[in-house]
């Protein structure tokens, strides 16, 4: 039986671990809340503009645009892959890495090279151990800076498909459901072609363009691939706050329980030892009064 | 043919507005055009500038839109811009010395590339906006 010093000071650290984990909580739920309202702020914005691109699409002939090209085959796929920079939330970049692995090898049937690019610093650290081509690699990446970054990987991933040194382009990222639910998601934003506009285009021959299409599909195309790893490293940021918050929130509730068991334990092994003091004492005195009565 | 038109206009940061009007004036790269119900369908690009819009609440009403994209369909007019703002929060004395400020730099700038050139541009009619100009 441990003795009552270990005891206290087995329950003392518990409870500082507790106290952080208990402000990491908090922390996380205020930042969930703000990037959830960015969020949801963001997505009407981000949709209405897929409608818009993917309708023009519908439209347009694959020489139109080089971000219209049609690849003859399937050989280079390029995979932005986010995840988070940090630990302490759950089973967030376990489920991406683990869902990401099997993509990796579906696909690998299909494209001969698989090249993966990351937002976050758990996806890589798992990916480059494992010896997988690994390309542009982001980390820091927060709701501040969000937009930077994407037109950043925007820019070169466009650049990529536009030289032909990928054929295809995909995202994966956690999808924010509730505080509670989330769920992968793999989006190929290029090519363009092939993909379906959420509304039929079969009225819109007569479509008129202001300037000619070629100018718009050049100034919108580039902007929707930002557009959409905007949408998704929003996505991510929120998921992983989310994830975070019911981590901490389920670790601070573990603690409360070590605390109740070790604070039994405390109390029990304290009586014992009252009990055991006390035994002596009459025994003691037990003893004394049987020798005077001789 | 619908009598109304539906208006969305979408930024980043929020939905700014989602409702019923008569009719639009929009800053097209190609130049100011108008939209009354039951246009064809049309997509423009749009240049920094004012959009004007009449609803049966509150009559006409003007919003300084930072560019962006038009796009009109089924009496659907869905207005895709980087940000947009009203004319009481705009700062038009402070505004007005942006316009000369940014007239002068663009004036000054002679060999610089396209992008530089059209970033200025995009600042140049921000503020001519912000001005009423």
């Amino acid at each position: 039986m441990p003795s009552l010093k270990q005891i206290t000071t087995k329950i003392k650290s518990v409870r500082s671990t507790r106290r952080i984990m208990g402000a990491m909580k908090l922390i996380a739920a205020v930042r969930l809340q703000k990037a959830q309202a960015a969020l949801t702020a963001y997505r009407p914005y981000s949709d209405a503009y897929r409608d818009v691109v993917l309708n023009v699409a519908a439209l347009s002939e694959s020489e139109d645009h080089p971000l219209l090209r049609v690849p003859e085959e399937k050989r280079n796929l390029h995979i932005l892959f986010f995840t988070s920079d940090r630990g302490l939330c759950g089973s967030f970049n376990s489920g991406l890495i683990r869902n990401m692995q099997r993509y990796v090898e579906e696909q690998g049937e299909i494209f001969g090279n698989i090249k993966l690019s990351f937002v976050g610093r758990r996806g890589r650290d798992y990916f480059s151990k494992i010896g997988v081509d690994t390309g542009k690699y982001y980390t820091g990446v927060s709701e501040k800076n969000s937009h930077k970054f994407s037109e950043e990987l925007a820019a070169a991933l466009t650049e990529e498909f536009r030289v032909g040194t990928s054929d295809e382009v995909v995202l994966a990222y956690n999808h924010f459901v509730s505080a509670i639910s989330r769920k992968m998601t793999f989006e190929r934003v290029l090519p363009l072609s092939g993909q379906d506009a959420d509304d039929g285009a079969e009225n819109s021959s007569d479509y008129i363009f202001e300037p000619e299409k070629e100018r718009i599909i050049g100034s919108i195309l580039p902007k929707y691939v930002q557009v959409r790893i905007e949408r998704a490293m929003n996505e991510s940021l929120t998921s992983e706050h989310a994830a975070r918050m019911t981590a901490m929130e389920n670790a601070t509730s573990n603690a409360d329980d070590v605390i109740a068991k070790l604070t039994l334990l405390f109390n029990k092994t304290r009586q014992a030892i009252i009990t055991t003091e006390l035994m002596d004492i009459v025994n003691g005195t037990e003893a004394q009064r049987k020798g005077g009565n001789e | 043919m619908a009598e109304k038109l539906r208006l969305k206009i979408i930024t980043p940061q929020k939905l700014v507005f989602d409702g019923e009007v008569s009719e639009l004036l929009a800053p097209g790269q190609m130049g100011e055009f108008g939209i009354l119900p039951g246009h064809v369908p049309f997509l423009s690009t749009l240049f920094p500038g004012r959009l004007r819009f009449r609803t049966d609440g509150s009559g006409e009403n003007t919003l300084i839109i930072h560019g962006g994209l038009a796009d009109v369909k089924d009496d659907t007019v869905s207005i895709l811009t980087d940000r947009s703002e009203s004319l009481e929060e705009v700062d038009v004395a402070a505004a007005k010395k942006d316009t000369e400020a940014l007239q002068r730099e663009l004036d000054d700038l002679q060999d610089a590339g396209d992008s530089e050139r059209e970033a200025l541009d995009k600042k140049l009619r921000i503020a001519r906006a912000r001005v009423g100009e």
